[in-house]
């Protein structure tokens, strides 16, 4: 076979979708190749149209309201387009595959894994059911699955999630596809879990000559993996390239904004560059502000730096209960007695993987959690124990930023409602009247229009969500915030926006941040100190700079080499650093 | 000011549903054909339709006739009464019996329901025990007794059907407050200070009203059911306390015999368009409201 076949073409391929609000161009002339054991990473925010891209090729365009209205998808030279819908299912999981986002939903709970791996093999290869179930040892083996004898007879609740995604990745592979479409698939998973399951998606694909598309919202990401790349905004192609070129010498103001906007490891500006540093809002380009590289230890001061919290001895156990009338068997620990300090108007950096106990850390310090033992000093006094109306009170000093802007605003109010609302419990301005005038200052200080008060969430961008949980927070002038993974679920470039506006708010309002996040780089932008946990323990802590240059624990050492570089690695081999792209 | 004169209007997930609900045909012709019942038995309670249905109109168990005005459609009773004019009358004893019930059964459930999902612990297992206690007694037995000890009629058939009926209500808003109760907003608004009170009527309550609202239709048509199979039974509206449906198909089992079957078809007739307008209105409002098509 000649090196640069074509194993799939889309041509000129538009996709609209009616709304009540009119039709939506989701796709307009999108076309670029997959050549035959190549790569693609298919790049752009929420709403770029890179999922319906590979919804469209799939064949899985919901109809209506979703409708391909120009265009082709030509797959070894046959239109996918004009197959009837009995042909696509046999093109569907064997010649074409795909992996989702989301391993923890798509798996069936009520089978066991090996049961579902063999039902792919079985309905689309025909083999017997001991054939089958061989055939599903030796994928569980490829993918990585410790003793596969055991898990393959597992059900989905007994692994985690990586290993459920790579489950995910063995069901895809079974029958040897021509293409898998790649949807996210680390997005979801811990750093050291990604850059587990990249690797073996590049070993799998050189193994079995596949050619892949990878979907991601994080050009970092696929720097290693990806032969070229596609960018996507607003449902247009508006760059393709090879990765190193793409990398070295992006053309569009888009792909540099998003190749600028990733926090690094080895820099520290004073702001992150945005995209909308690079283009205004018609995608016309913008000579970007020069970056300011600050010194990133900031100085502190006993007098204007005191220690506010001073948390000791820390503990949250959950009962594990078991046998017929559910006695405690054991405990489930959680927080494992943690000591740490904050101090007023910087930001304290929590680290470590999911499960490690940082989320629960965040809500025991604010008692939304009670804490098993242990002590919280606020401001000299321990709050452990306090009544429900000191507590109440307190609140007004501490709050917290969640992780997910969709869960954390309640659907029924308008955010007007929302954000007036701690201001009525804790008697913050005179009338309504007057509450509703500060909420609309608040929400034009984290950057939405101060008339949006009457809409309701389901209204907004998860960006524009997050802003405003940012703006209710700041409701009752606290002085102290815990964001709790709060730019985790928001694409790149808004995570940008929103850590910048983090930053901006320190500095003008004093706050202190406890900045929780399983993402070392963002975590090191914006922290003095960080410490990284696990298993509800600490494992170090120190200065973000330290941290970085000098980490002493083969743990922290391991989550720093887990981070995708964001830089091809061949670019680095000739000595190129992330500094020197997009410049 | 300068903002709130500028403001922009939202759409609420409410005004979303109701656009939903409108544009259902099926839903909006439900919906009038319950309004038509409303407003019958609104004018037939307030005296200006079907005034004289207890004087003797004509001879003893007429069969209808199209002759004599539109008294006589549905023909005549035992006591020469008009059976149509009974029927008219029978509307508002069905929906008074619907509407009283549901009043009562509603809150009871909701509060039960609510208290038992957001607090859990003993709050939850004594209000699950009272209402697992409650719906192993067999209903018709319940209703009995409570009819016994009260003493017959309407007012006590709707508070036995009220105090029976909370059961399902409550079982499910428990379980849309056990869901909804670890939902980050709610944590939020728990770290903005808000108490308990304030959690559970003002955040939790308005996510969970559609479940009421679904309720409340379907203990209507229950509760029109019920009263019809009670009297039937002898253990709801007393004669002299108005017409009732029930009333008639009672009287219909010994008139059958005779080939008088007017009574029981006007009945039947006029109680089969609105309790499939009630279920097929609350079908279409569990669509509407369906939470999970919106976030």
């Amino acid at each position: 076979m000649a090196d640069n076949e074509i194993l799939l073409s889309i041509k000129d391929l538009c996709v609209d979708f009616s709304t009540k609000e009119g039709v939506v161009h989701a796709l307009k002339n999108v076309s670029f190749d997959i050549p035959k054991g190549k790569t693609i990473g298919l790049v752009g925010e929420s709403g770029s149209g890179k999922s319906v891209t590979s919804l469209a090729t799939m064949g899985l365009i919901p109809n209506p309201p979703g409708q391909v209205t120009n265009g082709q998808i030509l797959y070894k030279g046959k239109d996918l387009l004009k197959y009837s819908e009995s042909e696509m299912r046999k093109i569907r999981g064997n010649d074409i595959s795909m992996i989702f986002q989301e391993p923890m939903t798509s798996l069936n709970p009520v089978f066991t894994v090996g049961f579902q791996i063999a039902e792919v093999l079985r309905l689309h290869q025909g083999m017997s059911q001991k054939e089958a179930r061989e055939r599903t040892l030796d994928l569980l083996n490829q993918v990585g699955i410790p003793t596969p004898h055991q898990k393959i007879d597992a059900y989905p609740h007994e692994l985690s999630g990586g290993q459920k995604q790579r489950i995910m990745i063995a069901m895809a592979i079974g029958c040897e596809p021509d293409l898998l479409i790649c949807d996210e698939p680390t997005t979801a998973l811990d750093v050291t879990i990604q850059k587990q399951v990249l690797d073996l998606m590049l070993d799998l694909q050189t193994q079995y000559d596949m050619s892949m598309l990878f979907i991601t919202h994080d050009l970092g990401v696929i720097a290693d993996i990806a032969d070229e790349v596609v960018v996507m905004y607003r449902g247009d192609i508006v760059e393709k390239n090879t990765t190193e070129e793409i990398f070295l010498r992006p053309q569009h103001p888009y792909t540099k904004g998003l190749l600028a906007c990733r926090p690094a490891l080895d820099k520290h500006p004073k702001r992150l560059v945005t995209v909308s540093d690079y283009m205004d809002v018609d995608g016309k380009e913008k000579t970007p502000p020069k970056v300011e590289f600050v010194n990133p230890t900031r100085p502190i001061s006993e007098t204007e730096n005191p220690v506010i919290l001073d948390i000791k001895g820390l503990k949250k156990y959950f009962p594990i209960r078991g046998g017929i009338f559910g006695t405690v068997k054991d405990h489930f620990k959680a927080v494992d007695g943690v000591d740490f300090q904050v101090r007023k108007g910087r930001t304290f950096g929590l680290v470590g993987e999911s499960g490690c106990g940082k989320t629960t850390l965040g809500r025991t310090i604010l008692r939304l959690i009670e804490p098993t033992e242990g002590q919280i000093i606020w401001k000299g006094k321990d709050i452990v124990g306090l009544g429900a109306d000191e507590m109440r009170a307190l609140r007004r000093d501490m709050q917290i930023i969640f992780q997910d802007p969709y869960a954390s605003l309640n659907p029924r109010m308008t955010i007007g409602a929302a954000i007036i609302e701690p201001m009525e419990i804790h008697n913050i301005g005179a009338n309504k009247q007057e509450r509703l005038e500060k909420a609309a200052t608040l929400l034009e200080r984290c950057g939405l229009p101060g008339n949006v008060l009457n809409r309701y969430p389901h209204e907004f961008s998860g960006g524009q969500r997050q802003r405003v949980c940012i703006a209710r927070a700041l409701a009752v002038d606290p002085e102290f915030i815990i964001c709790d993974e709060s730019v985790s679920a928001l694409d790149v470039s808004i995570q940008a926006q929103i850590l910048n506006l983090l930053m901006d708010l320190q500095d003008e309002l004093d706050l202190t941040y406890i900045f929780i996040s399983h993402d070392l780089a963002v975590v090191k932008f914006i922290s003095d100190e960080v410490m990284v946990m696990n298993e509800g323990k600490i494992v170090e802590m120190a200065d973000a700079e330290t941290i970085y240059l000098n980490p002493k624990m083969d743990y922290t050492k391991r989550l720093l080499s887990a981070i995708p570089k964001g830089i091809p690695k061949t670019l680095l081999d000739k000595g190129i650093t992330t500094s020197d792209l997009g410049q | 000011m300068k903002y709130l004169a500028s403001k922009v209007k939202g759409n609420s997930l409410w005004s979303d549903a109701l656009r939903r609900l409108l544009s259902d045909n099926l839903a909006v012709f439900s919906f009038l054909v319950i309004a038509a019942y409303i407003v019958t038995a609104l004018l037939a309670s307030s005296n200006l339709i079907a005034v004289n249905w207890q004087d003797s109109i004509g001879a003893s168990q007429a069969a209808p006739s199209f002759v004599d005005g539109f008294s006589h459609w549905m023909g005549l009773d035992i006591f020469g009464r008009s059976v149509l004019q009974k029927t008219v009358q029978g509307a508002y004893t069905a929906l008074y019996v619907g509407l009283v019930s549901s009043l009562i059964s509603i809150p009871i459930g909701v509060l039960m329901g609510a208290l038992a999902g957001y607090f859990g612990g003993w709050v939850d297992d004594l209000i699950t025990w009272i209402y697992t206690t409650i719906s192993n007694i067999p209903e018709i037995l319940l209703l009995v007794s409570i009819a016994f000890a009260l003493g017959k009629g309407i007012e006590t058939m709707c508070i036995a059907l009220g105090m029976t009926s909370w059961v399902g209500l409550a079982r499910l808003i428990r379980a849309e407050f056990i869901k909804h109760k670890n939902r980050e907003y709610v944590a939020a608004a728990q770290a903005l200070g808000a108490s308990h009170s304030r959690r559970i009527f003002k955040h939790i309550f308005p996510n969970v009203l559609h479940i009421v609202i679904i309720g409340f239709s379907l203990r209507f048509v229950v509760a029109i059911k019920s009263e019809v199979v009670l009297t039937y039974l002898g253990l709801g509206i007393e004669i002299g306390e108005g017409s009732s449906w029930g009333l008639m198909i009672s009287d219909a089992a010994g008139e059958l015999v005779q080939g008088i079957w007017w009574g029981l078809a006007s009945a039947t007739l006029a109680m089969f368009p609105i309790v499939l307008a009630f279920s097929l209105f609350t079908d279409a409002l569990r669509d509407a409201f369906d939470p999970k098509l919106r976030t």
